[in-house]
């Protein structure tokens, strides 16, 4: 017990690191969701390609000279470097594997979605010859940058990640909310057809939603990065598992409920292994799943389903 | 459609489609009677991509390498040899996959590999129906050959020599009072964690269990349950050592200060000291084989393989060794007549291989139960990005 409560502030650190990185790739996953009602599988492997960017640009760096001093151009110039690559990747993957079904039915979308997961995760394989490529964290971000409080520590590069996550989070949601583009979201993903005659260019909101997930997931990419201190071309799989759970969780199609799910999702994977054998983190997640599925089957933000007459 | 279809059949006569296929079966079996004999084909089993593709890739490179030398030396008495090449992935069903593929290709005639225990393990019995000896350079579970499947052979030390060597390193040369071991499930990671636990126990250091699995990515979770018991030592059982490089960086990233050690797979300085940074420093790696940089006789392979494929890996000489050896046993078996080849003759020369001197610094033979005698255990430790050998001990089962 008392070795317990000595844990639970570091795992709450954990949780809330995993977590945001959850959030934000389900944001991806719900977005696309709520406007086109298809499951953009890919969307997990767009995260991991960011990351092997992120190690490019990182490796870069670190062959021209030290680092340490330059460490803000560096983490700017990778996550740049993740999301042009990710987002022109996610505008390809909509415009090249699913606009030209985009008619056909809800099952030829998914399979073309595997498809471009499918694709993209062996091509990596070839690229980096089925190698770990390990992330030079502490070149950047010295691992004497922490703070211990409560037995808990955090290092410098969760306190980034945590921040970063949040931040971006509240961008979203008042884009959402608050901008015209997230106006022609909502339109869109209320009724397509509706928005269109209301003048709405919906194929294009399409674009922007696959775009700006894409680009959220490779910033996810290169902060998973920094923090496993390791990428490999199977690191997406699991994380869009993760991240497609967060997203029901939270209610899928509803901005506020990714974020939610994820936080919730990442909090109960770290706390549970207080009292499981962390063999069993993920059956910890996927249970929780499974419960809110059972007692809100709509998901924790989102609304009961209005039949259309 | 369909009309063309029915006249195209009816252009084709039945007499002359038996003949056809007559002339063309006497042309094949002509062929195989001829005076070029088929070539030899010695199969290449192990985790060619995938995970561990890095120590797969090194390994068949250093099997190739192996092959392409005794063919310019005229291959088995004139016929030439050749690599089937079976990647499992490291996963043991696809081993099994692997196996019975060799099975079925008449023309080979022993196996180097499967490089992992768990495949291994589930491929023993499809190669002891085969009649196929195996000769593997890593697998190091002890139950692979207390089966009693007389195919199995291995150059290597067996996990229950490895444990007990590196319990007797913990507690005699590290004093280590408090242990905690992490495996990731696999038939290696936690048969080597089993034995190097039972050891300790025995010699009366506290030890304290906790598993990962070979997807993890993320090892806050099991480095946080560590750092509340604040052990001595972290002994890793796992397989991949870049999965070892992650976790070390992870315990740096939660203040974590504590000394590691590993088995024998974790001998790679590639993945696990380039990778884990400078976190790698400082590690004790039990190994199943000298470093043999230090063996004279391995410094022309050396050469040789840097020279065409960049720095060794882990198993490259074992796995050198291990094809070397068995194309030894091709050689005994054929004697004057190449033609004869069986496997069950292959089976016999791998047998009785007696001091057979290779590139490892000693002489290798094999036991009844096809264990490798005469092998020693050494401790290495990471120093300034290189391992130094810092202890030896007999290989012996208790």
């Amino acid at each position: 017990m008392e070795q317990i409560l000595a844990q639970f502030p570091q795992q709450v650190i954990n949780g809330l690191t995993l977590g945001s990185v959850y959030a934000l790739l389900a944001l991806g996953y719900s977005m696309v969701y709520g406007i086109l009602r298809m499951l953009n599988f890919a969307h997990g492997d767009v995260f991991m390609v960011g990351s092997l960017i992120g190690w490019g640009v990182l490796q870069l760096f670190i062959k021209e000279g030290p680092a340490m001093a330059r460490s803000g151009l560096v983490l700017v110039s990778m996550v740049c470097g993740a999301v042009i690559v990710t987002s022109a990747l996610g505008g390809a993957i909509e415009r090249f594997a699913y606009r030209p079904i985009q008619k056909g039915s809800r099952l030829t979308t998914l399979i073309s979605a595997l498809g471009a997961s499918i694709i993209l995760e062996n091509v990596a394989m070839l690229l980096t010859q089925g190698r770990a490529k390990a992330y030079q964290t502490e070149l950047i971000i010295s691992s004497d940058w922490t703070i211990s409080a409560l037995g808990a520590t955090v290092s410098a590069t969760r306190l980034i990640i945590i921040c970063v996550s949040i931040m971006l989070m509240l961008v979203m949601d008042y884009a959402v909310t608050h901008t015209m583009l997230g106006k022609a979201m909502r339109a869109t993903s209320q009724d397509r057809e509706a928005a269109e005659y209301m003048g709405i260019r919906t194929q294009q909101v399409i674009s922007a939603a696959f775009i700006i997930g894409s680009g959220l997931a490779g910033i996810a990419g290169v902060m998973i990065g920094l923090y496993y201190t390791q990428v490999d071309f199977m690191i997406g799989f699991s994380a869009g598992m993760k991240a497609f759970t967060a997203a029901v969780l939270g209610g899928i199609g509803n901005i506020r409920g990714a974020m939610a799910g994820g936080l919730v999702l990442g909090l109960a994977e770290s706390l549970g292994v207080l009292f499981l054998a962390p063999v069993y983190k993920d059956v910890i997640v996927f249970s929780v799943l499974i419960a809110v599925l059972i007692l809100k089957p709509q998901g924790i933000l989102g609304k009961p389903v209005d039949e259309k007459v | 459609m369909k009309r063309r279809f029915r006249l195209r059949f009816g252009e084709l006569n039945p007499v002359k489609f038996v003949s056809v296929v007559a002339l063309i079966l006497c042309i094949e079996t002509g062929f195989a009677y001829g005076k070029e004999l088929p070539p030899v084909k010695i199969g290449a089993a192990g985790p060619f991509t995938g995970d561990l593709s890095k120590i797969g890739l090194d390994a068949l490179n250093a099997i190739q390498m192996a092959v392409e030398e005794a063919n310019a030396e005229g291959g088995i008495n004139g016929r030439k040899i050749e690599v089937a090449i079976g990647d499992d992935m490291g996963d043991p069903s696809k081993g099994v996959l692997v196996a019975e593929k060799f099975a079925m290709d008449k023309n080979v005639l022993g196996v180097v590999g499967p490089m992992n225990s768990a495949t291994a393990s589930a491929a023993l019995p499809a190669y002891d129906r085969a009649g196929l000896v195996i000769i593997s350079q890593s697998a190091t579970n002890p139950d692979l050959s207390e089966r009693g499947y007389r195919v199995m052979h291995r150059i290597c030390p067996r996990d229950d020599a490895q444990g007990p060597a590196a319990a007797r390193f913990i507690a005699e040369e590290i004093k280590a009072k408090n242990v905690y071991i992490i495996d990731d499930k696999g038939t290696y990671g936690q048969g080597l964690a089993d034995q190097v636990a039972a050891a300790l126990n025995q010699i009366g250091v506290k030890v304290t269990r906790g598993q990962i699995t070979l997807e993890d990515r993320d090892f806050s979770p099991i480095l946080t349950r560590v750092k509340a018991t604040q052990p001595d030592l972290v002994y890793l059982g796992l397989s991949n050592p870049a999965q070892a490089a992650g976790l070390m960086k992870q315990a740096v990233g939660l203040g974590l200060s504590t000394k590691f050690m590993g088995g024998d797979c974790m001998k790679e300085r590639d993945q696990l000291v380039a990778g884990a940074g400078g976190a790698a420093e400082g590690m004790y790696i039990t190994a199943i084989g000298r470093d043999i940089a230090e063996v004279p006789a391995a410094r022309e392979f050396i050469k040789k393989f840097e020279g065409k494929y960049g720095a060794m890996s882990v198993f490259s000489g074992q796995s050198y060794e291990a094809t070397k050896i068995l194309i030894e046993a091709l050689r005994t078996a054929a004697g004057d007549n190449p033609a004869g080849l069986t496997r069950a003759k292959v089976l016999d020369a791998v047998d009785n291989i007696r001091d057979y001197k290779g590139i490892m610094g000693f002489p290798i033979s094999f036991d009844g139960k096809g264990d490798v005698v005469g092998a020693s255990i050494y401790v290495y430790q990471v120093e300034n990005g290189d391992f130094r050998e810092v202890k030896e001990y007999p290989a012996e089962v208790r």
